[in-house]
């Protein structure tokens, strides 16, 4: 218990610094969210000037946060300039968005990628190895984008998926069942991007801590007992071979925030991924830190996650 | 899924909407026999003044859907800055006095007719009567007075206030009676009709509590509640869908009508997506889930083109639109800004000399084929060849010299070195870069194209690409560049809204920015021919002092003017009444007018 | 003994591709920056034995590519005159490994007709002479940039790892905030603070740096992992008592449990480095134009009319695939020998 009250209290810190910085950070970057206004000659300088008062934009930056941290405690988690709005009123019905995307996208990459990695594993250097590795190695040397644009190209040739969205116009108006199989082919084109830019650092991961294991006497002893492959290989090798792979399952549940951004922008997903880089782009500069906030709380999260399962998979480190 | 919006609750309180979603999901089946929702066209009442469109007689019903390269941010008309938002917004709201996209002239909108007094200050409307907003309530001298009251208050810092202020003073709005209002300027104002055009007519009974309380930014956001959001445009708010779309309604109680009394708009329904960048336009529009399309690049329309047939879809090449795109050199003033080695360079860039060497040996033609795939044309001036009422015809188009460009560097003192690299008088070398907003694809193939060219001057041009708030802040707030490729116009027709390019105390003068006199002879020239068609009531008048005025530009090179790109659109066959303008916006100005074929007679499409 | 010749022929291939990479300007038949502006977006030119009346040649021909007049970027071959690819021909001129001046290029055409083996980009310049030249920062940046985030991320996983308590709290927190700071701003900032233009030396360094210095973190929290398991196996706590020590166990018992992870790691990454220059370029840190670099050639795919258009684009991540999977092979090779060697 004592453990976790000081995992909580380090997160806390870290939701500080990382806010901290935030603002160092936008406050060093050129421009602000007004200045686009600048380029329009029917509105005058002073205009502009008067509007970035107006929002407090020209305050010393620790006024500037002090403000914020008054409104995060408020509930509202800072301002947005292009919405008029509370930057939690944006942030909550895209957070759901993209974990609907990113949990679905994690969950798929993470069922193929073990028993694949595993597989080739234990017949290093077969085709189907090598098949695997210049496979991986192609997805890995193309990116993410050209995914997208693959999957959306063959989405537009044979008329079987939606291009693009989450849900269709008249969803509102659909069944229960309508309402399952539009959210599902829309999630198909973007889900399967996901996976497939991830799956190359899983598999690979998973294959070489695999490989490792396979060659230590413990397992060289359980074939010679006679224990079949299936169960050698699930039930001892994987185990064994769980440490990186607990790392690495940690920083995908981090990610699931922030980790679609490009895929969430090009399929048109309503998640955080458009409204932050629009946001970065425009300068919106509360909207960025409270997205950037709440993947720092995934983050938190997903350590602590990492971890625990740690402890609990290797008995060894649960000493200290 | 219905928690996605946030007004929903809101909404199913009153009793007239569950009525109108129960009628909602018949609709959605049937969306061509739609006569049962409450939005269907109020019947014509006695005394109601509607303006009668000449289009086409059409048929009502179908949900026209547009793709929008980002979400729209507001629905407020006052403080919406982004073209999203105010492409919504224009299909929610009217103004006075409407620019016809097409004939690019001014035509009553919400007033029947204008009057101006003799010496050009006095502007007197009379407003139609009968006229409702989308909420049914009447509209009228009050509400004009209201908004105008809005506009003008410093308080709210509207960005259409500038607009309003002529001669250091803000228009002065009376209400004479219930129908007629009185503007009365400060000074005259040529074409002053013109900055009626998508003012937005407010409604007092909806925000006139907010004004009062000092949250007019606050009010009519995404989320308010679409009963609260009324207007006097074609359409009204239905539902928003946060990241995803905006759907409107048909206004039934809409203000113009065919020549068969049929109260526009024919369609139902007006649906936005947000898609998120160009690309994800052309996929949406290429798979028909959206019908029409606006701007597309060349490369794109190339792409779209070759499966136009077998889609049912048609592009149109509308020709040049009004933006310019140009080089321009810092010509700042950077005396205490610690850029000595800009300011070095700048004796190179003050030299008209040097600038037309430049300029003539820029490929113009290779931009237009490169950049846009032939698709735009060159420019050798401010004022696009389609702005048919005000580009200088006399404006020479020299063709591209290397030659005339090595001796225009001889004769201001360069020289070449064994290697080819060009050296200033000082045998410094010429060296220079240009920045370009890296999100813009075209204007960063300019520069390359542009080094490439002056490379054969032996000048050693370097492309800079910059995320374009940062180039902003570099050409706006540090002058820390030496040249940028950047974009202007395309707004409006008129030379009035290029004001604050031109006169040289105006925030838009780029190449100097914050003259506190003309820095030289012809900025004056300019900023006294600038002044003095402002106040010009008479348009040939008013046009020979705006030639004069392109004609200095083009000896002195402010900027080096490069090409501008042709309006692409396109719209699936059967959207009958389609008539895309150079204007923005280029084809949703008309969307009452729309309609779409029956399925059977789509295809024909021969009256275009 | 198998293992051997793999060695070695795995080397082979990694060092033809680095040669033909150095030896970019002999190998390369144009300057990567000379743009031909009637033949934007021309396909690869076929290389042929067999001409239009079906004589077969000895001597590898081509046609030449003329612009189609009614397409708007489309081309067709001008069957009339063969032109012979030649070996050693004289073109443009060009410093050998930056050094040496020389005008000798390994194969070419003779004027007018140009051979395109990899097609040519929006502005007709050659993909190929772009391929080789643009490989010569981004491979050897691709490498640094992952050296330098792996040895960081190594240092500070295992002292992480090894010690535990507040060395390791701190180093994981920190890790975190390195994985979630919106880097994007950062980015912009450091563009602020740079002298406008950026020699191809200084975004070489750039990309080394700030790609080395934010990728640290999730190698680190990788390899932390396997420490803390490797730290508390019987032999350690053997070796301990008789005495070894920190150093001599971190290297003899814990280090070599990370190198399989190493590895993978860097045939994941080196790729990954190679194509964040997109971003950098994207905030101005990138190499500008008209240099190629394997980032902004792959750039060009990111626009969808290109990536459906003109298929040759995407040669430039074949070419980053050859190099990356050259890597993979060598070090799997190493790690094999190393490890038969160690039992």
């Amino acid at each position: 218990m004592k453990y976790l009250e000081r995992r909580v209290i380090h997160g806390i810190l870290l939701l500080i610094g990382v806010s901290v910085l935030c603002f160092l950070f936008s406050d060093l970057a050129p421009g602000s969210f007004f200045d686009e206004m600048k380029l329009n000659p029917q509105i005058s300088s002073e205009t502009v000037a008067a509007l970035r008062s107006q929002y407090g934009l020209d305050k010393p930056l620790p006024v500037r946060y002090a403000r914020w941290v008054e409104s995060v405690l408020g509930g509202e988690w800072g301002y947005s300039f292009a919405y008029n709005s509370s930057v939690r009123s944006l942030l909550v019905v895209r957070a759901r968005n993209t974990l609907l995307l990113t949990t679905l996208a994690t969950l798929f990459s993470w069922l193929v990628a073990v028993p694949l990695g595993v597989w080739i594993s234990n017949h290093p250097g077969k085709w189907y190895d090598r098949l695997s590795m210049g496979g991986t190695s192609l997805l890995l040397s193309v990116p993410e984008l050209v995914l997208v644009f693959g999957l959306l190209y063959f989405a537009i040739r044979t008329h079987a998926l939606p291009v693009g969205g989450m849900t269709s116009v008249g969803f509102d108006q659909l069944g229960l069942w309508g309402k399952t199989i539009d959210l599902v082919t829309h999630l198909i084109v973007p889900v399967t991007t996901l996976v497939l830019a991830s799956l190359p650092v899983l598999v690979r991961h998973v294959r070489a801590s695999m490989v490792e294991v396979l060659k230590l006497p413990f397992i060289q002893a359980a074939r010679g007992h006679g224990i079949g492959p299936a169960r050698l290989l699930f039930r001892y090798a994987l185990p064994a071979a769980g440490n990186p792979l607990i790392s690495l399952f940690g920083l995908s549940v981090a990610g699931l925030l922030s980790g679609s951004l490009l895929v969430e922008v090009i399929t048109g997903w309503p998640g955080i991924g458009p409204l932050l880089l629009e946001a970065s782009m425009s300068r919106d500069l509360y909207v960025v830190v409270g997205a950037v906030m709440s993947s720092t709380l995934f983050m938190v999260f997903g350590s602590l996650l990492a971890d625990v399962m740690l402890v609990v998979v290797d008995p060894r480190i649960r000493v200290e | 899924m219905n928690g996605y919006n946030l007004a929903q609750p809101e909404r199913s309180a009153h009793g007239i909407y569950m009525q109108r979603l129960g009628c909602l999901a018949t609709l959605f089946l049937a969306c061509a026999l739609s006569c049962l929702a409450s939005s269907d066209p109020q019947p014509l009442q006695r005394g109601e003044e509607l303006q009668t469109t000449d289009n086409e007689v059409g048929r009502y019903g179908g949900n026209l859907v547009v793709a929008q390269r980002s979400e729209p941010k507001t629905l407020n008309p006052v403080t919406a800055a982004d073209a999203p938002s105010r492409e919504v917004i224009g299909r929610l709201m009217a103004d006075l006095i409407h620019i016809n996209r097409a004939s690019q002239q001014t035509e009553p909108a919400l007033v029947k007719s204008w009057s101006m007094s003799k010496d050009g200050r006095v502007f007197t409307v009379k407003l139609r009567h009968g006229v409702r907003f989308s909420d049914g309530q009447p509209f009228d001298a009050d509400d004009v007075v209201f908004s105008f009251q809005v506009y003008l208050d410093e308080k709210v810092h509207s960005p259409q206030r500038d607009l309003l202020v002529a001669g250091g003073k803000p228009v002065e709005v009376q209400k004479i009676d219930q129908y007629t209002v009185r503007f009365t300027l400060a000074q005259p104002y040529a074409a002053a009709e013109r900055i009626f055009d998508s003012l937005a007519m407010m409604p007092r009974h909806l925000l006139e509590k907010s004004y009062a309380e000092g949250k007019f930014a606050q009010a009519w956001t995404l989320n308010t509640s679409p009963a609260e959001v009324a207007g006097l445009g074609p359409f009204r708010m239905k539902e928003y869908v946060a990241g995803q779309r905006i759907v409107l309604e048909r206004n039934p109680y809409y203000w113009k009508a065919d020549r068969n009394k049929n109260r526009l708009p024919y369609l139902d329904e007006l649906i936005f997506l947000f898609v998120g960048n160009e690309d994800a336009q052309v996929l949406r529009f290429q798979a028909g889930d959206t019908d029409v399309i606006s701007r597309v690049s060349a490369e794109n329309y190339a792409l779209l083109s070759k499966e136009a047939p077998s889609r049912g879809f048609e592009l149109f090449d509308l020709g040049p639109s009004l933006e310019y795109n140009f080089l321009v050199f810092n010509l700042n003033d950077l005396k205490s800004r610690n850029l000595d080695k800009i300011a070095n360079k700048q004796a190179w860039f003050e030299d008209l000399k040097f600038r037309q060497a430049v300029s003539s040996a820029i490929d113009r033609d290779d931009i237009v084929k490169l950049v846009y795939a032939g698709r735009g044309v060159p420019l050798w001036g401010n004022v696009s060849p389609s702005n048919k009422f005000w580009v200088d015809q006399a404006l020479p188009h020299p063709s591209r010299s290397l030659e005339g460009a090595r001796k225009q560097l001889k004769a201001a003192g360069f020289s070449w070195r064994g290697d080819g690299q060009l050296m200033d008088h000082q045998g410094q070398p010429v060296e220079f870069s240009i920045i370009a907003s890296s999100s813009n694809a075209q204007r960063m193939k300019m520069a390359t194209i542009i080094q490439d060219d002056l490379s054969k001057l032996g000048m050693n041009v370097h492309v800079v690409p910059l995320e374009f708030r940062a180039l902003l802040d570099r050409v706006f707030q540090t002058y820390d560049y030496e040249a940028s490729i950047m974009a202007l116009g395309g707004g409006d027709a008129d030379p009035n809204p290029e004001l604050n390019v031109w006169l040289s105390s105006g925030g838009t003068h780029l190449w100097h920015l914050g003259e506190p006199k003309p820095a030289t002879d012809w900025e004056a020239q300019i900023d006294q021919l600038m002044q003095k068609q402002m106040v010009e009531l008479k348009y040939s008048r008013r046009k020979h002092l705006y030639d004069q005025v392109q004609e200095l530009i083009g000896q002195n090179l402010p900027c080096v003017f490069l090409a501008t790109p042709n309006i692409l659109v396109g719209a699936k066959k059967n959207v009958a009444n389609f008539r895309p303008a150079i204007l923005e916006p280029n084809t949703l100005w008309n969307v009452e007018q729309l309609y779409f074929r029956q399925a059977g007679a789509s295809g024909s499409g021969a009256a275009r | 003994m198998a293992s051997k010749r793999k060695i070695v022929a795995a080397v082979m291939f990694l060092l033809s591709l680095h040669l033909a990479i150095l030896l970019a300007g002999f190998v390369a038949p144009y300057d990567p920056a000379a743009q031909n502006r009637d033949f934007p977006f021309a396909p690869p030119t076929r290389v042929r034995f067999v001409d239009a009346a079906g004589h077969l040649h000895a001597r590898p021909f081509i046609y030449q590519c003329v612009a189609r007049p009614d397409g708007i970027y489309e081309y067709e071959e001008s069957r009339e005159l063969r032109y012979p690819v030649h070996l050693f021909v004289v073109g443009p001129e060009y410093k050998l490994v930056g050094l040496w001046p020389s005008r000798v290029h390994l194969f070419g055409v003779e004027a007018p007709a140009q051979i395109f083996l990899a097609g040519t980009d929006n502005y007709g310049r050659d993909q190929f002479s772009r391929i080789l030249y643009g490989g010569q920062i981004s491979v050897a940046a691709g490498l640094l940039a992952t050296g330098t985030s792996l040895l960081l991320g190594l240092l500070i996983g295992c002292v992480s790892g090894f010690y535990g308590k507040w060395l390791d709290e701190s180093a994981m927190r920190l890790a975190e905030l390195f994985l979630v700071l919106p880097w994007l701003y950062l980015l912009l900032a450091v563009r602020a603070f740079l002298p406008l233009h950026i020699s191809p030396t200084q975004t070489f360094l750039l990309l080394v740096v700030v790609i080395g210095t934010i990728g640290w973190a999730r190698p680190a929290r990788l390899i932390r992992g396997i420490v803390l398991g490797a730290k508390n196996r019987k032999y350690v706590t053997a070796s301990r008592s008789f005495g070894a020590s920190d150093y001599y166990i971190l290297r003899r018992h814990v280090l070599p449990h990370t190198y399989g992870i190493l590895l993978t790691q860097a045939a994941l990454l080196v790729p990954q480095y190679v194509i964040a220059e997109v971003t950098l370029s994207f905030f101005g840190l990138g190499l500008s134009e008209p240099m190629p670099s394997w980032g902004n050639l792959l750039a060009n795919l990111q626009q969808y009319n290109v990536l459906v258009s003109y298929w040759w684009m995407f040669l430039p991540a074949l070419a980053l695939v050859l190099v990356s999977f050259g890597y993979l092979n060598v070090a799997n090779a190493f790690h094999e020998r190393l490890q038969s060697g160690s039992t």
